[in-house]
């Protein structure tokens, strides 16, 4: 009797199914979300690393030579950080993705990896929000100068590098923002297990 | 009898993490108001020798650094204050709502993070401004000004130290919400 209700009973799976559908969905937008993290570091790595400019420019000990110098990110030790900050976090952007599909297709480890997503989010939106203020900051400088201190602004004789530096800022902010959006989400999914 | 045990372990475990959860709010609030502080009263004045020609008498020129003088320092000194402030507002609102309720934990993780990451961008500025004034950048011409200001500067490193361990407190804080939503939902 009992195996004969057993094939009576696979309309049974179906029932949790709309249950099941609602954290699909949200492995959707966050796979969605992790492939943007990874379009936006990349954009933005590419279009700083491409930014060297060489103009002819007075050389800094005698104002009267002038000279063809180049700008590049890596005479600034704040670009590098940027740069290497942000290609990390393309790296993790990777790697996530595929684990967040890998959790969407068996979700019998979602456990443990939601809350390994859930710590390493937050670990990276400290580091891209510390990499962009650091690029900010010294491009900042670098667009208005600083007559307290006498630094001359830059922006004037190298005006293709500052226009790559600052969309790189710009693209890396977004990224810090769909950073922030996917921790808080990877939180709300730990929050809806406990409701559930 | 088993079911009032669990019961009895769970509330002691949230207990503990509220106490360790306002420890930490206090703390960040103690380092960020600090940080603020030492920012904003931190002024260095020297005399500096100016000689034009040489018929001219040398001019003494006092100059000054402040910190309103640089927009990285402007934008450290007003985010370490609105950290400190949400920490303010923040350890009221956790010690008069209960924050074993999930949903104003929900909340309170979500806006520590973003002051998380107000933090950690304005120590960013800050660090790479200060790296700039103590080394100084050739390239672009940026003559290194800590061997003017000597004292200026270490007032600043002083304080961003201070900021950076606040937002790692920050960090802790989030990092503990999550754990303690990882354990219920376990």
């Amino acid at each position: 009797m009992a195996s004969t209700d057993k094939p009576a009973s696979p309309p049974k799976p179906e029932a949790p199914l709309p249950a099941s559908k609602c954290p699909f969905n949200y492995s959707v937008v966050d796979v969605t979300l992790r492939v943007l993290l990874f379009a936006a570091t990349v954009t933005s790595v590419v279009v700083m690393v491409s930014s060297k400019q060489t103009e002819v420019v007075p050389l800094p000990t005698m104002p009267t030579v002038r000279l063809p110098l180049p700008a590049k990110f890596s005479h600034s030790p704040a670009l590098i950080y940027f740069v290497a900050a942000l290609s990390v976090t393309g790296l993790y952007s990777i790697i996530t993705t595929l684990a967040s599909i890998s959790v969407a297709l068996t979700p019998a480890y979602s456990k443990s990896f939601l809350l390994v997503f859930a710590f390493l989010d937050v670990v990276f939106v400290g580091i891209v929000a510390s990499a962009t203020g650091a690029a900010g900051g010294v491009a900042y400088i670098g667009l208005k100068g600083n007559n307290h201190v006498g630094w001359n602004k830059i922006c004037n004789a190298y005006d293709k590098f500052c226009r790559h530096v600052g969309s790189s800022v710009a693209v890396s902010l977004f990224a810090a923002i769909l950073l922030v959006l996917l921790s808080m989400m990877s939180t709300f999914t730990l929050y809806k297990k406990i409701r559930d | 009898m088993d079911g009032v045990g669990s019961n009895v372990k769970v509330v002691e475990s949230s207990r503990r993490v509220t106490h360790c959860d306002l420890i930490l709010r206090i703390l960040g609030l103690i380092l960020t108001l600090v940080a603020a502080i030492v920012t904003g009263v931190d002024k260095e004045t020297k005399t500096i020798s100016v000689s034009i020609t040489k018929t001219l008498p040398t001019l003494h020129v006092p100059v000054t650094a402040k910190w309103h003088y640089m927009s990285a320092f402007v934008y450290f000194l007003i985010s370490n204050a609105v950290a400190s402030l949400y920490a303010a507002a923040s350890l009221v609102a956790s010690m008069a709502v209960r924050t074993s309720k999930e949903k104003a934990a929900m909340a309170l993780v979500i806006l520590d993070m973003t002051i998380m990451g107000l933090l950690f961008s304005s120590n960013g500025a800050a660090i790479a401004v200060g790296v700039l004034g103590q080394y100084g950048n050739s390239h672009a011409r940026w003559n290194k000004v800590c061997e003017l200001f000597g004292g200026f500067c270490h007032e600043m490193t002083a304080a961003i130290i201070l900021s950076l361990v606040g937002s790692l407190v920050f960090f802790w804080l989030v990092a503990l919400a999550i754990l303690n939503l990882h354990k219920k939902s376990g």
